[in-house]
Order: structure tokens, then sequence, then C-alpha cells
């Protein structure tokens, strides 16, 4: 188990390293530099290279990258807050704390409401609510984020204007309800359907009659028996989910002008602020590739029949 | 051999006495003729695998309806571009911004007075170089009777009429002469010529302006044109993002389960690493990165390949080589393990055994067997190739405009969300049901194609 999960920690150092040199060098491939305005003459710009070290080779920027990195040195924006510490920026404007609580209450929402969801329709399985559930996950799982959240803006925000049009910095209750529910949606019906399917999965084993047959209570038996066992699929899938989330709070953010790291990012791309880029994709990485491997160690806490040693695709 | 009969049990019977025991004769005896021995033989016709399959997915109601479904919306995109006067690109400047249905005052104009006349030709409402009609012959077919006339000078914001019945059928009012309620303050005919001149060239006359059913934007670009090429747009993006999704992911597959060994380990792990890179970030950055020299290159290359990737333009051309770089993980994974599986089936030992080469091997046995989970995984890539076009288009990057893609639709209509909401429905509506029904034909396909993944 320790052997796994260092080898599993050092795999994933070894990705972010191949993140940030991918991202480095498309970067650096953006056409034009964060310098060009019009204002700017030739020589402002070299000295503004000069200053920030861009006038060094690419191999060696990319050490200093990583060495300031390992340092917890995220360098300062090029740009868009010209100067000001990139890691001010992240962590001490609210842009991460605001994308971390729409991502968490998003995903809260999705296990929250997804799994129960699916439980009851595999319960119900063959019932008008099992049908119902069934029309509405599959419908689901079609409609894009950024359809939803349009959607919900044209609906409660414009046509009943029962909520905020600009969700702005998310200070109260009213203003997460709509970027949480956009966010979270797919997942939830996506989750609502692994779990029914795996849930049924579960209730035709033998060991379900078997409980049944010696009087186990139908709650425990579902709750206890056959939820734990169905959980496993639903597990692997968390993975995928916080990815799709943090791809999905591109669009949330700017549908609802939430100023978060998502929306930043988009940004920061379009303003070649490279250390900006830098910063938020090795965060919003590092969050995915820690999510996959908390997901992979609560694997094995739940089914100790699966071996850990080598994962075969 | 003979018979021990003290030895006959109770349910034996004496062969000598076959005859009285079941009502048979010698007669019956009879070799069988070739028709009899075929009626036996094909009792049931053979059914192939894909018959069989077709047979399946038809019995599949939901699928059925999804298959009509996405037909209906193919119509849409592709049929209706022919069937509507409007283009996706031409910008008529006096029908800015109006809602659905919704006509603008000069169509107003021309609706009223064409109650007054048989049919008409506004140049106003047509753009681009059909904003005036130029000097030059023409002719008209109407009411199976042709007129044939020359124009000296082009005709401008006005509007070429035909009164069948009167004196002179043909005649030219000017826009700012109609009047709202049909008539009209002056006209100027047109001289008719008896006979077409060489050359002259057909003029379509129209006896109705056709709405804007979708309403228009604030170019005065009509919403329903663009709905549909956008719908095209997309169609077309899935379908060949998935098909080099397939040839990638399954050329590296393939290779990666046929060789085994160091060979697989490598490119498994390769394939690992960009599976837990989170792609859109990279994505992204690509698109940014793509354009410039994209469009570089296409400037270049006018011939060819090039022309023909230059008209999809920079941003779908990105999309298709992010797919190329980053998504065919998923299908390289499924061929790999397709392979790996039907690799040590007793069938294939068989054949090995038997002696045949490699390549009938891959033909005969693999490729059939396997073709089931590439068609299922390539039918779902196809939503998901959407999804990421139009999620890009609506960041912003994608399709530029005129071009349209349902992504940059909808967020062209964020933008006057709080005037126009209906704007931003259509094309999120379209989107969902082409994706939905995709999704549930792949549903379909694999339950007809492969028939022991169902759950």
């Amino acid at each position: 188990m320790f052997s796994y999960i260092l080898k599993r920690i050092l795999a994933a150092v070894a990705t972010l390293l191949i993140i940030m040199a991918v991202t480095f060098f498309l970067m650096n491939a953006i056409p034009g530099n964060p310098f060009l305005s019009e204002k700017a003459s030739p020589h402002a710009i070299e000295l503004a290279f000069k200053k920030y070290g861009l006038d060094k080779p690419l191999i060696v920027q990319f050490k200093n990258y990583v060495v300031n990195y390992l340092r917890g040195d995220l360098g300062v924006s090029l740009k868009m807050q010209e100067g000001t510490s990139v890691k001010d920026i992240i962590f001490n404007q609210g842009k991460f704390t605001r994308s971390i609580k729409l991502g968490l209450s998003a995903l809260a929402l999705a296990i929250l409401v997804g799994i129960p969801l699916g439980c009851i329709a595999a319960y119900h399985r063959g019932s008008w609510l099992d049908g119902f559930l069934r029309v509405v996950t599959t419908v689901g799982v079609a409609v894009p984020t950024f359809v939803l959240a349009t959607l919900l803006l044209a609906t409660f925000a414009v046509k009943l204007p029962l909520l905020p049009v600009k969700s702005g910095e998310l200070t109260d209750f009213r203003s997460y309800i709509m970027p949480v529910i956009s966010l979270s949606f797919y997942y939830t019906c996506y989750l609502a359907k692994l779990t029914r399917t795996s849930m049924l999965d579960a209730i035709n084993q033998d060991y379900i009659r078997t409980a049944r047959a010696k009087g186990v209570k139908t709650s425990k038996l579902v709750l206890k028996h056959a939820l734990r066992n169905s959980l496993i699929p639903v597990i692997t899938y968390l993975g995928p989910v916080m990815a799709g989330i943090i791809t999905g709070s591109f669009v949330v953010e700017s549908t609802f002008q939430i100023p978060g790291l998502g929306k930043y990012f988009v940004q920061s791309v379009m303003n070649r602020d490279y250390t900006i880029i830098m910063a938020t994709t090795v965060i919003l990485s590092a969050l995915v590739i820690f999510m996959n491997l908390v997901v992979d160690i609560a694997y094995k806490i739940v089914d100790p029949r699966i071996t850990l040693t080598s994962k075969e695709g | 051999m003979k018979y021990n009969f003290a030895k006959l049990s109770p349910f034996q019977v004496d062969p000598d006495k076959i005859e009285e025991t079941f009502g048979l004769t010698a007669d019956d005896f009879q070799a069988a003729t070739d028709t009899e021995k075929e009626s036996v033989v094909y009792k049931h016709k053979s059914v192939s695998y894909w018959r069989d399959a077709a047979r399946r997915f038809k019995a599949n109601t939901v699928s059925m309806v999804a298959l009509f479904v996405f037909i209906l919306c193919l119509l849409f995109a592709f049929l209706g571009p022919r069937l509507i006067p409007y283009n996706y690109a031409d910008q008529y400047r006096s029908s800015q911004k109006l809602a659905s249905m919704e006509y603008s005052e000069e169509e107003q104009l021309v609706i009223a007075m064409s109650k007054n006349c048989d049919a008409f030709y506004a140049t106003t409402l047509k753009s681009g170089s059909l904003t005036a009609i130029k000097k030059g012959d023409y002719t008209i077919n109407y009411g199976g009777k042709t007129y044939a006339f020359t124009l000296k000078k082009a005709i401008e914001k006005s509007v070429l009429a035909l009164d069948a019945d009167a004196e002179e059928p043909l005649f030219v009012v000017k826009m700012k002469d109609l009047n709202e309620d049909g008539t009209w303050e002056k006209s100027t005919p047109v001289e008719l010529s008896d006979a077409p001149a060489e050359g002259a060239q057909p003029l379509k006359l129209v006896n109705s302006v056709f709405p804007h059913v979708f309403g228009t934007d604030s170019s005065g670009r009509d919403l329903m044109a663009r709905t549909m090429y956008g719908a095209q747009v997309s169609i077309i993006i899935g379908i060949a993002a998935a098909l080099i999704v397939l040839v990638i992911g399954s050329i590296y597959g393939a290779i990666s389960g046929l060789a085994g060994g160091a060979v697989d380990f490598v490119m498994m792990r390769i394939v690992e690493l960009i599976y837990s890179i989170p792609e859109v970030l990279i994505v992204l950055l690509l698109q940014v990165v793509l354009t410039d020299p994209l469009r570089a290159w296409f400037d270049a290359h006018k011939t060819g390949i090039g022309a023909i990737l230059g008209d999809l333009g920079p941003g779908i051309v990105s999309i298709f080589i992010t797919f190329a770089l980053l998504y065919w993980v998923t299908m390289a994974r499924i061929v790999r393990g397709q392979v790996l599986q039907l690799k040590e089936q007793e069938y294939v030992n068989a054949a090995v055994a038997l002696g045949a080469s490699k390549t009938r091997i891959i033909r005969r046995h693999l490729l059939p067997n396997a073709v089931g989970a590439l068609v299922i995984t390539t039918c779902l890539q196809i939503p998901s190739a959407i999804f990421l076009e139009s999620f890009l288009s609506f960041l912003g990057l994608g399709v530029s405009a005129p071009m349209a893609s349902l992504g940059s639709l909808c967020s062209d209509a964020l933008a006057t969300i709080e005037i126009f909401p209906d704007r931003l429905i259509y094309p999120a509506v379209i989107l969902t049901i082409i994706v939905l029904s995709l999704n549930l034909i792949g549903d379909g396909l694999r339950d007809a194609l492969d028939p022991r993944l169902k759950k």
C-alpha cells in the first residue's frame, strides 16, 4: 500500500512537470508577447524582457520556473496586474477561494443528489419514478454546461427576475444557486445513471438474496450491502468529475461574471501573461491530479479486492 | 452382426417387426432427393452479424426515434439552407436586431405593396452584391409568360414589381415613394423587348417576404440561416473529429496490443500520461497558439488541401489538431483491450495452428469482432467533439464570424440576453437535441452490436 502511494505520488509529480513543460512551450509559441501595445517602443519592450528574464534562452527560463515553483515562488504578473505577485493575485484576491467554493459546492451537490437519486431509481426500477428519472438524466447528460448556464440566466434572472444576473464575488447565498446548479447538473445526472446501473448489478447478486432471506431490513440491505458494492464505479468517476468541474468553471465563471480562477485563466491566455498562465495551469492541474490520486486510494479502501500493483488499461 | 433377440429390452424393436410397429413400409426408406435435402439444411437462412444487429436496433424504439430526430436535424442543417432565401453571412442593413418573426420597416412596406401587384424583386431586401440589379439584359418567367428587358441603369433602393394585367406590366417603384397602406406615389415603367437578348440573366420574382423565423442579429444576419449553418458546422466537426480519433486511436491501440511486451508498456505509459493531463487547459492554449500559424499557412497554400482547410478556418482546423493530439487515448485503450482479448480466443489459436497468415487473422478474425466496439466508441465520440467545439466557440475561440457554430451563436446571444432571450434558446435547444439523439443512437448501437454489454 505504502509503496503504491509513493509510486503514484511520484507519477503525479512527473505528470505535473510534463504539464509545466508543455504549457511553457505552448505559451511561448503564442504569437506576440505580453508587452506588445501601441504605446510600447521597441526599447521599452526590450527593457521589460530583460527585467523579467524573458531574454534568456527558453530552456533557462523553464529551469527558472521549475526552481522557483519548488521554492513556492510563482513570479509576478507581466501584464494584467503588472508587478503584483502571482501568489497574491491568486490566493489573496479571493480568486482561488471563490473557484474552490464553487467547485466543491458543485461536487457536493452532484454527489449528494446524484447518488441518492440513482439508488431511488434502482430501488423502484420499472416504476414511473424510475422512468421519469431516466428521462431527466438522459436529457441532463446531453445539455452542455454553457447551455444550461445561459438558459438558467435567461429564465431566472431575465424573464423572472428572481436571482441576480451577475453573481459577482459570491457574497450571498442567492448568487451561488445558478452557478452551482449549472456546474453540477451534468454530473448529478451522470452519477445518478451510474449509481442506478451499478446498484442494479449489486441488487441481483446472490449475497443480497441471502441477506434478504436472513431477514435483513430493506433499508439496511440497500444502504449497507448494495450501496457499498455499487459505489466502486461511482468513485472511479469522481476523478473525471473534478476535471470536468474545472472545465465547466471556465464557462460558468464567464457566464455569471464571477472573478474566479477559471475566468482568470482564459483572460491570461488572451493577454499572454505568461506567469499567470503557468500558475493557473499548474494549480488547476495539480487539483485534478490530486483528486485522481485520492480517488485511486479511496478505491482501494472501498474494495480491498483490487490489487494496486499495476493498472492495466 | 447378428442380433441377440433374446436380449431385446422391452423398449427395443424387433427389426423384423418395424412395419407392423410403426406402420412404415420399405417404400418409406428411399434416398432423399436434392430438394428435400436442401429443405432440411436451409431450415433457417443464416443471419449475418449486421443483419442481426440491424434487427435488434430496429426493435429498440428509443434508438429508432433518436435516429429519426437526428435525420431531421441533418435535414435542418444541410437541406434547410437551400430552402430559405437567406444566407448565414449576408448582412441585411435594414433588418438588424429583429425579434423572431418580426419584419423590418422596409419589409413591412414591401409586404403592403405586394397586395397591389403580382410579384416583385426588392433590392433592399437582398444583400451584399445583390443590393442593386446591375445594368444588363434580363428575363423574368412568371405565370407562364416570359418578360424580357434591358436595363440601361442599375436599379437601387427600389422594388421591381410585376402586375400581369396592367398595360405596362413591369415597373420600378422607389423605396421612398412607398406608402404604409401599400400604395405608391409614382412608378417608372420598364420597357419590355419582344425577344430575350442573348446572354440575358434570369431574374426570380417572389410574391411574399420570407419571415426571419428566428429573428436577426445585430449585423442584420438572419438567425435561422445562421442556426442551420451552425448546426452544419457542429455536425461536420463532430463527425470529422470522431473519424480522426477512430483512425489514430485504433492504429495506436492495435499496434500496442499486437506488439505486446516492452513496446506495449511504453505506449501505454504515454497513453496514461496524456490521459491524466487536464486536457481543456492545454486545448485552450493550443487554440490560441495555432490560430496565427494556421492562418499564415492557409495564405501560403491556396490550392488543394490548403484551400479546403482554409475554407474551414483556423479555429476548426485547430480543433481537429487538438483531437488528433489529445482525444484519441480512450479509443486507443478500447482497441488495445479488444485486441488483447481477441488475441487469446480459441478460434484465433485454431487459425494460427492451421497456419493462417497474420493479415488473414487480423482481417478475418480480429477486425470483424472488434468492429462493434469501434462503431460504438466512434458514435459516442461525435457528441463529445460537438461539446468541445461549442465550449471553445462559447469562450470566443473556435469558429469566428461570419462563420457560426451552435456554440458561437449561444455566445453571441449572451450579449443581448436581456432584450432577446429567445435568441439563445434556438441554438441551445438544437445543440441539445443533436447531442441527445446521438447519445441515444450510440446507446442503441451498443445494445445492438454488442449484446454482451447490455445492462
